[in-house]
């Protein structure tokens, strides 16, 4: 049996975890842009 | 089902219900699966700990080719009935898609590394892997490259069918060809062979990818739709 090997595992849920969370806040970024400039359109004049 | 969802306004109208709701759920299972995987789960009898690795890679094998999956079937409607949202919604799906065959990738050659001895090797299933990886990211540069939408709607959507051709070819490899890679031990023929106390958060693990795979496309579509509204109505004030 493989000994050890945290110095892999760590790495390797940091990219994933950390990947994802990225995405998530590209994702809410640019969702929260975009319907506050659609809200603008609806405001009047 | 399809047709219930090609009014935009129909379908923001449940996104911003089903959004929300898919993201909490999506991190109550990363909460649950999580320190499930890392510290309740048991080692495996020959890779010992680095096992752990596998209940963040797998998930993001499967999901990054059911994404790619889920893409080819809205490609196929998108050219088919020319339905308004499927398109969006393929393109919306991919960069979730480039991000979990990019994990798939990263954290696969982090597993190689101790239980191999190397980080990487030209065979079937990683080459197809990152062959499916470089296929997402040229599926989004043809969508930014093409400044017609409906142009670049209909490109995308034959690229997308053309790459599809490489499902099979990541999910069989390891059965084709003599691989590096292990072969399929949950969804093959006979059965899961994996131990049962590694399935479940594994499963857990699945299933977080899943729900926010569902999350953060509804979220990127409603992005889009309010991209398009935005740019039409910008459009109009500078025609009147």
């Amino acid at each position: 049996m493989i000994e050890g090997g945290w110095e892999y595992i760590w790495p390797a849920y940091a990219v994933a975890l950390g990947g994802l969370t990225v995405l998530t806040v590209v994702v809410l970024a640019r969702l929260l842009a975009w319907s506050r400039q659609a809200r603008d359109l609806d405001r009047p004049k | 089902m399809f047709s219930a969802f090609a009014n935009p306004a129909r379908f923001m109208a449940f996104s911003a219900g089903a959004a929300p709701a898919l993201f909490v759920g999506a991190l109550i299972l990363f909460a649950t699966g999580i320190p499930w995987a890392l510290f309740y789960s048991p080692a495996d009898y020959q890779m010992g700990d680095t096992a752990r690795i596998m209940y963040v890679h797998v998930p993001a094998a499967w999901w990054s080719m059911g994404v790619y999956a889920f893409m080819t079937g809205a490609s196929f409607v998108s050219l088919v009935w020319r339905h308004v949202l499927a398109d969006v919604a393929a393109r919306a799906a991919a960069p979730v898609g480039a991000v979990f065959a990019a994990i798939c990738l990263i954290t696969g050659s982090l597993w190689g590394a101790p239980t191999w001895g190397t980080w990487w090797e030209w065979d079937g299933r990683m080459t197809s892997m990152l062959v499916l990886f470089i296929t997402y990211l040229g599926y989004l540069a043809l969508w930014a490259a093409v400044e017609d939408e409906e142009k670049a709607a209909r490109l995308a959507a034959i690229l997308c069918l053309v790459g599809a051709i490489n499902l099979p070819i990541v999910k069989f490899s390891v059965d084709w060809w003599s691989t590096l890679h292990q072969p399929a031990s949950i969804m093959r023929s006979g059965g899961s062979a994996i131990h049962p106390e590694m399935l479940g958060p594994l499963l857990t693990m699945a299933g977080a990818y899943l729900l926010l795979f569902g999350a953060l496309t509804l979220m990127n579509m409603r992005s889009a739709i309010h991209r398009r509204r935005v740019e039409n109505a910008r459009l109009r004030g500078a025609q009147a």
